[in-house]
């Protein structure tokens, strides 16, 4: 599942006191860390199910009080939260899956020594991953292109990624040539090749570089934050949590008016601005968390693939 | 016999070589000119009125009309054209666009055989003919919008681009390249109309794979390379809604503003130095993920071993606003650590303790190595899997004890992976993103958490500085390709390997 490392002192028959309790000592210290990172998850999600009473006196430090599932189902229909939700999970299926597939498309082509210029274009590739004319050049491109303020601008940038291209050049690099010649001789196309033989043959590492996508598509704030700043309803989930954990006032009343007054008794459970901050949290992480166990092994032959140069 | 054939294939093939060369790279280029154009603001014929976007190229105006039509709200309520009129220019433009388009895919068959040459060159001879087209259908519009606004006294809410009414430079611009394009189509199909076709349509492997990569190239050249362009606004007087001319033209202004303007030396100064300290923190702990791999190693359960790594990498997949949200349900007035306090240790007031600048590039760090220790490590685990377990093997037998071993053996096989990640983070040490220090920041910690991509983006977008924000985009930009250059000498020189 992980990378494992092996046990350097495997053969080793008997431990001194002194080692056991080294020992001792660096679990007690890794199930601290490993404390610190989990407990942090576990107190915002108590307090999104807990009494919003008791969450307002802050009973709840380390156990749920009176649970309770309504914070959730309010906040998705009183709040432009469903909206935000639509927009990262379209931005996240569509961008993805045309990452991908312009991956695995070009990091094909880019092994194809045969190509006219074939150097000079992977290199102006590659460049771009060290290079960037700098955020404002950026911002007045998209301008220029008509991507402020429209949804294409989500995912259309994101299609060419020369890192997950390296990383799919190097993979199909590995699969032996003799399969892509006999196809070649049996007089398959360049495309039919890709489709037949080249795609399925990689889906691993674009398994993985589909979850290094995914993922980063889920946390897009930044392109929002930019781009987006005359459509509100374009907002992704993590632009709209960094607007709420920035409202001050009363964050139940500024959501009853954005639903239009319609929603009262939802609005009501919900006027405790520090609820509505930690559940629009937990919706934001959760999917994370949820997709976190299935997809880990892949996160590591990821980074490990990315180790090897390109 | 067989030699005549030969002889006959080899003046085949130089005269296509020679015969076509010149007027083929000129046609492609102009074309390649053509279709770049599309996507360059200040060359944009469906531009005809002063208040249209100056930002917006063609290709945008063909497509998105409220693009246009907001910046003409008052226009088109005081009659001054009517949306009857900017729908007619998106139509030029779109006219325009396919043309283009056309061409694009004349200049690719260009690349067959000379049946597909043939074939080909229809599309560019019928794809300037419809630019022609479009272009008049926009210069005719512009004509009747400026006879009609001069006319009643309506300039000032509409304003035409060219004051006299003459043709505007953009019109003009397409207007030559595609003449040129037709002129040259049509030398190429008198050169063509004399050669022996083929019996099939085909191209030469290389240039078919280039054609293949060629949207990718286009995608990349668009969105990495364009914004280039953009640094033109470091030269100009510029702010959002100008136009760039003559007139506001600074030259090196901006640059030397950097160093002699003195309110904006200081912040520079404070920026700079709020950059390089968190950087500094960041390279100075970079060993903090060797040691967290290297101590996990020691403890002899491979179960336990991945039980912590699991946990300890979750952090790395939340994004920094999340991170943030997470401080805030800890830190914060009415947080973790203060009902703590409060409720179960029973103190009386509370702290906050994320709305100050106290320690605040320590607590950036320490955010830092919490959200991304864990996943550092991996790469580092995984070398210590790959050490030869002989090595060990043959430490104990000469009485190396545990500290011993790790010292002699697995740092040093980590070494190599650990200078690599070090010489990365010396290449960016200007740029540590500006995600993680915006979500932190605040009234009271601004100015010690400014870094200096934080403050581009302050300057640039958050108070429209425009060129002053390219100029330090720029001089960031350059230093960091100089950094980059050197760390990769530096690693040739000790390793023998390049980083990029």
């Amino acid at each position: 599942m992980t990378a494992k490392a092996k046990q350097p002192h495997a053969m080793k028959i008997k431990k001194s006191a002194g080692d056991r309790a080294f020992e001792i000592i660096l679990i007690v210290l890794f199930c601290l860390f490993t404390l610190l990172c989990v407990f942090p998850f576990y107190y915002l999600f108590i307090n999104t199910i807990s009494n919003n009473d008791a969450v307002t006196s802050g009973l709840v430090n380390f156990y749920p009080v009176g649970v309770h599932f309504t914070n959730y189902t309010n906040l998705l229909n009183a709040s432009d939260l469903g909206n935000a939700l639509i927009v990262t999970i379209a931005r996240t299926v569509l961008g993805t899956a045309l990452m991908v597939l312009t991956s695995a498309w070009a990091g094909y082509l880019v092994t194809k020594q045969k190509m006219w210029k074939r150097k000079l274009w992977y290199r102006a590739l590659v460049i771009t991953m060290y290079f960037n004319a700098g955020l404002v050049p950026w911002y007045m491109n998209m301008l220029m292109l008509g991507l402020t303020n429209n949804f294409l601008a989500y995912i259309i940038p994101g299609m060419v990624a020369p890192y997950n291209i390296i990383l799919v050049k190097t993979y199909i690099e590995s699969i032996p040539a003799s399969l892509e010649e006999s196809a070649t001789i049996d007089g398959a196309t360049t495309t039919k090749v890709f489709l037949r033989i080249i795609l399925p043959l990689s889906v691993p590492i674009l398994a993985t570089i589909s979850i290094f996508g995914a993922v980063g598509n889920w946390n897009s704030f930044q392109d929002s934050l930019l781009l987006m700043s005359g459509r509100p309803d374009l907002y992704t989930l993590q632009h709209r949590l960094y607007v709420y954990l920035n409202t001050t006032s009363n964050l139940g009343a500024v959501m009853n008016a954005g639903a239009g007054g319609v929603n009262t008794a939802a609005a009501q459970s919900l006027l405790n601005t520090k609820v509505i901050k930690y559940t629009v949290s937990m919706v934001t992480i959760i999917p994370i968390l949820l997709v976190y166990p299935f997809m880990q092994r892949y996160f590591v032959k990821g980074i490990m693939m990315g180790s090897v140069k390109g | 016999m067989q030699t005549a054939v030969t002889a006959h294939q080899n003046t085949a093939h130089s005269k296509r070589s020679y015969g076509f060369l010149i007027p083929y790279w000129i046609h492609r280029a102009v074309i390649l000119l053509a279709g770049m154009m599309v996507f360059f603001s200040p060359v944009n014929p469906g531009r005809i009125l002063k208040q249209v976007n100056e930002n917006a190229s063609l290709f945008t105006t063909a497509f998105s009309y409220d693009n246009i039509a907001t910046q003409l709200k008052s226009a088109i309520s005081r009659s001054a054209i009517t949306e009857g009129d900017i729908r007619n220019v998106m139509t030029g433009c779109l006219i325009v666009l396919v043309s283009v388009l056309l061409c694009a895919v004349g200049g690719c068959m260009s690349a067959g055989n000379i049946r597909m040459k043939k074939r080909g060159i229809i599309f560019p001879i019928v794809g300037s003919l419809g630019m022609f087209g479009g272009l008049s259908v926009i210069w005719n519009r512009y004509r009747a919008v400026y006879v009609f606004v001069t006319e009643n006294n309506k300039v000032s809410r509409a304003t035409p681009i060219t004051a006299d009414g003459s043709m505007p430079q953009s019109i003009l611009v397409f207007g030559i390249v595609a003449a040129l394009i037709l002129l040259t189509s049509l030398v190429i199909l008198a050169l063509l109309i004399k050669k022996e076709q083929e019996e099939k349509m085909e191209m030469e492997e290389k240039y078919k794979l280039f054609l293949m990569f060629l949207p990718v190239l286009l995608l990349t050249f668009v969105f990495a390379y364009l914004p280039i362009y953009g640094w033109r606004f470091a030269f100009f007087d510029y702010k959002i809604g100008d136009e760039l001319s003559a007139s506001n033209f600074v030259g090196f202004h901006w640059f030397s503003t950097l160093v002699s303007n003195e309110a904006t030396r200081a912040d520079i100064v404070r920026v700079l130095k709020n950059t390089l300290a968190m950087s500094g923190l960041g390279i100075l702990t970079s060993w903090l993920p060797i040691a967290f791999a290297v101590l996990l190693a020691e403890i002899p359960s491979s179960k336990f071993q991945r039980f912590v790594q699991t946990f300890t990498t979750i952090p790395n997949f939340i994004s920094w606003v999340l991170v943030y949200a997470i401080a805030y349900a800890i830190f914060s007035t009415d947080g973790f650590i203060n009902s703590f306090l409060t409720n179960v240790v029973g103190r009386a007031t509370s702290t906050d303790y994320l709305a100050n600048a106290d320690h605040i590039w320590l607590k950036m760090l320490l955010w830092g190595t919490w959200k991304g220790i864990g996943w550092s490590a991996i790469i580092y685990i995984a070398g210590i899997a790959g050490i030869d377990q002989q090595l060990y093997e043959a430490a104990s037998v000469d009485g190396a004890n545990r500290f011993q071993r790790i010292w002699h053996i697995t740092v040093p096989g980590l070494l190599p992976t650990y200078m690599v990640m070090l010489l990365m983070s010396i290449a960016g040490i200007l740029s540590n993103g500006m995600e993680q220090y915006l979500v932190f920041s605040n009234a009271l910690n601004k100015d010690v958490i400014e870094v200096l991509d934080l403050y581009v983006y302050n300057i640039g977008i958050g108070s429209g500085q425009i060129p002053l924000s390219t100029v330090v985009g720029i001089t960031k930009s350059l230093v960091g390709v100089i950094l980059l250059f050197g760390a990769n000498g530096i690693s040739k020189l000790l390793r023998g390997e390049s980083i990029i």
